[in-house]
């Protein structure tokens, strides 16, 4: 039987347990940071992304909303996750449909849910499930800590690229710029929430499994967009890594 | 440690932050410099997070884009904007919120 762990413990299990599956290892995300996509592959990408990301303060917001009144903190850290993602700024999503109309798309066609391949719709469907069906510490685990906060490290990697090989603008790429601050923040309030609410050794183990499974998802999300959209034009064995 | 100083108000609050610390990142999860460092959107466009460096400028690195954007001029003054800073080295830092509202029209 699995003991308590102490903070800074559980924080360490935590990143491990995300960093296991991390979304940098897909096929997609390598090509990406080696330059090789072109802007028809990163059109696609954000025609999927729009539907993962868009609809994130919903989700965060089914668990806010049963989340228990007293932990106000907690609480208070969802509402400003899901009001920095909305109105806090910019709209985040409208700095991606940005991004994808540069890639040679148009707002509209990234907003058409008909353009989202299956495992994008799998991913999603599953940010909704576990925000509505999961003990909401264990989603805060999933959904911030899991999934967001693993924003930061694939952006900072990825977003030299799109200006240097890719030859975007500065404007353009706003979109990764603005997330790798804002996940940062929304991803350490999640980490906060989980480290002082996931208070017993059952709840530290599930949110360190739904962290792992959140991963897998990302991951196998990423890989898709490969198999979909990129592997056609750019084969494995050409991309140095066995997958 | 970086120690960071921080001048609000009239009042000088300080402590040490990990290296690579996000000021905004920080006061977004309540920690030193909540709650006195002012912010808001956290992604460069604001402009409320903007603070004078009094000490420790040197070893910021250049502005980027989005702080010569908002900043303009101001930067020749040594404003620079915290949400776009990670901290490596000692630094002391003003804030002026009604300076801030003024020189980004929201007053």
């Amino acid at each position: 039987m699995p003991e308590l762990m102490d903070p800074i413990t559980f924080r360490t299990a935590l990143e491990n347990a995300i960093k296991g599956k991390s979304a940098n290892k897909s096929p997609f995300s390598i090509a990406w940071a080696d330059g090789r996509l072109s802007r028809a592959h990163l059109a696609r990408w954000a025609e999927n992304h729009y539907h993962y990301v868009g609809p994130f303060a919903e989700y965060l917001a089914y668990v806010y909303a049963r989340l228990p009144a007293h932990m106000t903190e907690a609480k208070d850290f969802m509402l400003s996750n899901m009001y920095e993602e909305e109105i806090g700024g910019d709209r985040h999503t409208d700095l991606l449909i940005r991004f994808a109309e540069s890639c040679g798309t148009t707002g509209a066609r990234v907003k058409d849910p008909d353009n989202m391949s299956p495992t994008t719709r799998g991913l999603q469907s599953w940010c909704y499930a576990v925000a509505m069906r999961e003990d909401p510490i264990v989603a805060i685990a999933g959904l911030v800590v899991g999934l967001e906060s693993q924003v930061p490290s694939i952006y900072r990697r990825q977003t030299p690229t799109l200006r240097e090989k890719y030859k975007f603008t500065d404007e353009e790429v706003e979109f990764f710029d603005l997330h790798i601050v804002s996940d940062e923040i929304h991803g350490e309030r999640g980490y906060q929430i989980v480290l002082a609410h996931a208070d017993t050794p059952d709840l530290q183990q599930r949110c360190l499994k739904i962290c792992e499974v959140g991963a897998q998802m990302r991951l196998l999300y990423t890989t898709a967009l490969y198999h979909d959209y990129v592997e056609a034009d750019l084969p494995l064995r050409d991309l140095d890594i066995a997958a | 440690m970086p120690r960071v100083v921080f001048h609000k108000h009239d009042q000088v609050f300080g402590d040490d932050v990990a290296e690579n610390s996000n000021l905004v990142v920080r006061a977004g999860i309540r920690k030193f410099p909540f709650p006195h460092l002012t912010y808001g959107c956290g992604m460069g466009k604001c402009g409320k997070c903007a603070c004078q460096v009094l000490a420790g400028g040197d070893d910021l690195p250049a502005p980027n884009w989005k702080e010569t954007k908002r900043l303009g001029q101001r930067i020749d003054g040594g404003f620079r904007l915290m949400c776009q800073l990670w901290i490596t080295h000692d630094i002391e830092l003003s804030q002026d919120d009604a300076l801030n509202a003024a020189a980004t029209g929201q007053i």
